[in-house]
């Protein structure tokens, strides 16, 4: 679990540009849309989409799905988990 | 001093020009099918069946292009019908497009990416700009010749620039509206942002899921007065509002209460010297997004709120023609106003719950319709409307 | 009159938030980069990191014009002659090369020509009047009348301006479709506009365009027939900037502005910059003619003028 993290976090720094960004920045529990996490958008709720079906073969065909989904690194771990 | 549109010309999938197009609203015929080209075939679309070159020959052109320069030309030769160019009289022409000459200039990236066997010279199609100097060139247009691109109210927004120019003398009369090809590119952006809906749209409908893509074009021929003496011509209507406004507010997304949308009708309403109340019809956006219908419907209610006149979106006949949809609306206007016509929102089921607007339901006539207000919103929060009236 | 109050260029020339662009002005050459300000200090990180090169121009430089004059835009109009490229062809890559069905919007949704003006309203949370003008080599021109016009329509403070990316695939162009001898290059310039004097020293007198202009002497007669319309000729000009070097004989100076921008096809929006600011450095100098015949089967003509000239 804590390799896919790892590798998610990575992963999303590359899929949404936060060139400024390391892995250590991101924790694991914090939000990441909002002003008060990465501070993230629809926009990126759709990369994130991408990040999902190239990396993980995972599916997403509604976006509104993916509020529950993409709250935090942890989220997103327990849901790749738990469909791949 | 007024602006009289003395032209039209109009082009979508539910028709080849203003007859056709009539006849369509009439008989409540969508041009939304299954799509019959390789990107299009999974999608419900608006296409106009013919390929370029069966359209270069129906339609007599003399160009070959772009399907967006195309299908402009198309529909600017009807609209300019029998007007003729003389020294006398200034002609410009304004044309909105959103992707230009992309629907051919992608078939040569495709090459090139494979081996780069592309065919260099069609990439002189390509820009925006070079449809624009084409359907000029159609028509022999010369001197004023532009090209609005922002994106889904470019034609809108032509229209407005057209009166503009004419109100300040720089121009006799002007050209105006829209095309958009349908491209790869462009079924590929919306699909990209999950906005597509597999079945027909449903613009203000509670189930709906977002849009269907169209394409078409659509011109106005805008004069004043003192043209009209020179000309001859009878006026079809009087464009006598209009108004830009951002919203400011994201990318893509609208704001949830439709902020720009509300100062875009407010100031065209102002311009046009006219109430809410005046208004008889609105030809909303409704591109059938849970996000635009809902923040439109909520700008709606602020500018006219608990009396809203009938509206409806006349996307669920063409799709969404994106660059084109201002001027192909703009034509439904006209029509509507010239033969008091209350056009229907197809496929509509339920009101969204939050606000409760019913749209125009059945097609009908020998309504009195004075003034109608017609909104276009790009990408971007570029919001326009336009106010059209009868003469 | 229109009168410019600010004006800011990022080039491949040392030209953004200088006193005077001349002071370091030299003619380009192949080797010369894009000259990029540290777009940090004026774009969000959290948004820069979507932005392309015309995007963070385009931004940066309407930004540094906003903070250099006291009112808030009441008008954008932005011109651009090939739009955001870079994204446009990330795009066209994306939709060639990746098989599923799930594709990354922000190349595409950053692709249309208006994310420039719709980032600028973004950016300074401006809801006023939002431009975008595409015309090939008269982008900037198209996009400056309709700021004139909307100063004679009351507009206080006027930002119009253009921008314009190359990326390598236009080298293929070159001797087939584009040609020059120039190399391709990126630059963003923006003005504000105001019909109040200020504390500008020089004012757009008048611009015109013309399509599908046909030879030499038609050029000529045109742009005789301009200096005309506006009380001058010839012999009144001081100076004349030109994308080309066709009418060297007009005027006792004369520049081909494209020396100093490279190709890109907004570039005559830079030549207005120039203009600016040669008045600043050549005190006996008034009257400024730019001449865009970049496009052979075009014309755009934009008279400057300095403030004590009559108009």
């Amino acid at each position: 679990m804590s390799d896919l993290k790892e590798n998610l976090k990575a992963q999303i720094i590359e899929q949404l540009n936060l060139e400024d960004l390391t892995p250590a920045d991101i924790q694991d529990d914090a939000p990441l849309f909002g002003d008060q996490g990465l501070g993230l958008d629809s926009i990126d709720a759709l990369e994130f989409i991408v990040l999902l079906d190239s990396n993980y073969g995972i599916k997403i065909s509604d976006p509104n799905e993916g509020k529950e989904i993409f709250q935090s690194v942890n989220t997103l771990a327990d849901y790749i988990s738990k469909h791949q | 001093m007024r602006i009289y549109v003395t032209g039209y010309g109009v082009i979508s999938s539910i028709g080849e020009n203003v007859e056709e197009t009539l006849l369509a609203l009439k008989s409540e015929k969508t041009g939304i099918k299954q799509g019959r080209k390789p990107y299009t075939e999974r999608f419900k679309v608006g296409e106009i069946s013919w390929t370029n070159q069966e359209l270069i020959e129906r339609f007599g052109l003399t160009q070959n292009a772009s399907r967006t320069a195309l299908l402009g030309m198309i529909a600017a030769k009807e609209a300019f019908g029998e007007h003729e160019l003389s020294s006398e009289v200034r002609t410009g022409l304004i044309s909105g497009t959103s992707v230009g000459g992309m629907d051919v200039s992608e078939i040569a990236y495709k090459d090139y990416l494979k081996d780069e066997s592309d065919d260099l010279n069609v990439y002189k199609n390509h820009s925006s700009g070079t449809t624009s100097e084409q359907i000029a060139q159609e028509l022999g247009i010369r001197g004023y010749v532009n090209t609005i691109s922002t994106a889904c109210s470019s034609a809108a927004n032509s229209i407005m620039l057209g009166a503009r120019m004419l109100l300040s003398g720089q121009l006799d009369r002007v050209v105006v509206g829209g095309t958009d090809g349908l491209s790869q590119f462009t079924i590929a952006g919306f699909r990209s942002l999950m906005i597509f809906d597999e079945e027909w749209c449903r613009p203000f409908d509670e189930t709906r899921k977002g849009i269907n893509l169209g394409e078409g074009a659509a011109f106005l021929v805008l004069e004043t007065e003192e043209t009209m003496r020179k000309t001859g011509k009878k006026p079809l209507a009087v464009l006598s509002g209009w108004a830009n406004a951002s919203d400011a507010y994201h990318q893509t997304a609208s704001s949830p209460e439709g902020y720009g949308a509300t100062l875009a009708m407010k100031s065209a309403l102002k311009v046009a010297r006219l109430n809410p109340a005046d208004i008889d019809y609105i030809n909303a956006h409704g591109t059938a997004t849970p996000n635009n219908d809902l923040s439109e419907s909520h700008g709606i209610k602020t500018v006219f709120g608990s009396s809203v006149p009938p509206f409806s979106s006349t996307k669920s006949y063409t799709g969404h023609t994106l660059a084109a949809s201002g001027g192909i609306e703009a034509v439904f206007a006209i029509l509507a106003l010239n033969k008091g016509i209350l056009l229907p929102n197809l496929n509509f089921g339920q009101a969204i719950e939050e606000t409760g607007l019913i749209p125009v339901k059945n097609y009908s006539e020998g309504h009195e319709i004075k003034h109608i207000l017609s909104n276009s919103f790009g990408f971007g929060g570029n919001n326009s409307s336009i106010i059209l009236s009868a003469v | 009159m229109y009168f410019i109050q600010h004006i800011e260029s990022i080039t491949h020339q040392n030209s953004f938030q200088k006193e005077n662009i001349w002071d370091e002005l030299k003619p380009l050459t192949a080797e010369n980069q894009l000259i990029s300000p540290d777009y940090k200090n004026y774009i969000p990180v959290a948004a820069l990191r979507r932005l392309s090169t015309i995007l963070r121009m385009g931004i940066t430089a309407s930004k540094a014009c906003q903070e250099k004059v006291p009112n808030e835009f009441d008008s954008i109009s932005v011109g651009t002659a090939l739009g955001c490229l870079t994204d446009t062809e990330k795009f066209l890559v994306t939709i060639n090369t990746v098989s599923g069905d799930v594709l990354s919007p922000t190349a595409f949704i950053q692709s249309t020509h208006n994310t420039i003006s719709g980032q600028i309203s973004l950016d300074l949370k401006n809801h006023a009047y939002n431009m975008t003008h595409t015309q090939n080599a008269l982008s900037f021109e198209v996009a400056l009348k309709d700021g004139l016009l909307c100063i004679d329509e009351g507009k206080k403070s006027v930002l119009v301006g253009a921008a314009d990316e190359a990326i390598p695939f236009l080298e293929r162009l070159r001797g087939s479709l584009i040609l020059t001898h120039l190399p391709f290059t990126s630059g963003a310039t923006f003005a504000v506009l105001s019909g109040e004097k200020g504390n500008s020293i020089a004012f757009v007198q008048a611009c015109e365009v013309y399509f599908s202009t046909k030879s030499q002497e038609t050029l000529v007669t045109l742009i005789n027939q301009f200096l005309d319309a506006n009380n001058c000729s010839s012999g009144d000009l001081d100076l004349i900037l030109e994308a080309r070097s066709d009418f060297r004989f007009l005027a006792k100076n004369h520049i081909s502005f494209t020396d100093y921008t490279g190709f890109y096809q907004s570039a005559s929006a830079f030549a207005l910059h120039m203009a600016n600011d040669w008045l600043i450095g050549n005190a006996d100098d008034k009257r400024i003619l730019i001449v865009n015949n970049l496009e052979s089967n075009k014309l755009g003509l934009t008279l400057i003028n300095r403030n004590e000239v009559e108009a």
